[in-house]
C-alpha cells in the first residue's frame, strides 16, 4: 500500500529517526513504511493518523475500485 | 530522492532497545563462559564421578537466560522488526530440523557423524543469521 508518510515527515522536517522515535517504532520500520514494504497494523496506523493529525485515508492510499475483489449479490 | 532528513542511523529508541538486548546477551554469554570455565577446569568429564554428569550439563543454565534475553527483545520490538526475526528464526529452525533428520537416518544406516549435534547447533545459527541478513537488506 503506498502513503504519504514521507512527504508529511518532510514537511515537518523530521528525519526517520525522529519519527521512529515519535511513533514508538524503528528507524528500519519507518523506512520500511515509507517505501512500501511494509503496512502497518492498525494500532501503528491509527497512531500515525493521530501524529499528524489526518484521517488514515489521506496519508494511506486505499486501493482502487478496480483492484477491489468483486462482492457476490 | 533522500536529503539529510533520509540519512540512515538509528533512532533513540532503537539505541534503547539494542543497549537492552546487548546487556542481557552479554551478561548471559559471560556467565556462560565463566561456567565453561569451571566446568573445564573442575568438571572432570572424563572422570568416572556420576556427579560429572552435573557438571556437563551446567553451561545450559545461562543459553537458558540468553533464550530469556531473546524472548525479552522479541517483546520489545515492533511488528516489522518481529516479521525480519521470525524469519530468520524460522529459517534457521527448519535447517536445523532437515539436518537433525538427515543424520538421525544416516545414524539409523549405520553412519555415526561424530559431533553431530554440533553440527547441527552450528546449520541452524547458520540459517538464522544468513536469513536475517538477507531480510534485511532485501
Amino acid at each position: 500500500m503506498k502513503n504519504h508518510l514521507k512527504v508529511l515527515r518532510q514537511d515537518r522536517g523530521w528525519t526517520q529517526g525522529a519519527l521512529a522515535d515519535e511513533l514508538g517504532v524503528s528507524r528500519q520500520t519507518v523506512n520500511a513504511l515509507e517505501t512500501g514494504r511494509y503496512d502497518p497494523a492498525l494500532p501503528l496506523a491509527f497512531r500515525i493518523a493521530a501524529l499528524f493529525d489526518q484521517p488514515l485515508e489521506s496519508i494511506f492510499i486505499p486501493y482502487t475500485d478496480s483492484a477491489l475483489p468483486s462482492v457476490q449479490q | 530522492m533522500t536529503n539529510n532528513l533520509d540519512s540512515p542511523g538509528v533512532s533513540a529508541g532503537d539505541r534503547a532497545i539494542s543497549r537492552s538486548y546487548q546487556r542481557e546477551f552479554w551478561s548471559g554469554m559471560i556467565a556462560y563462559f565463566v561456567i565453561l570455565a569451571a566446568v573445564l577446569l573442575w568438571g572432570q568429564l572424563d572422570g568416572d564421578s556420576p556427579w560429572r554428569f552435573v557438571w556437563a550439563v551446567m553451561p545450559v543454565l545461562p543459553a537458558l537466560w540468553l533464550v530469556v534475553a531473546l524472548l525479552r527483545h522479541i517483546r520489545r520490538i515492533d511488528d516489522y522488526q518481529r516479521q525480519l526475526l521470525l524469519q530468520g528464526l524460522a529459517a534457521g529452525f527448519a535447517l536445523a530440523m532437515l539436518a537433525s533428520v538427515t543424520f538421525g537416518f544416516l545414524a539409523i544406516a549405520g553412519l555415526e557423524i561424530p559431533g553431530m549435534a554440533w553440527i547441527i547447533y552450528s546449520l541452524g545459527m547458520l540459517g538464522w543469521l544468513v536469513t536475517s541478513q538477507v531480510v534485511k537488506y532485501r
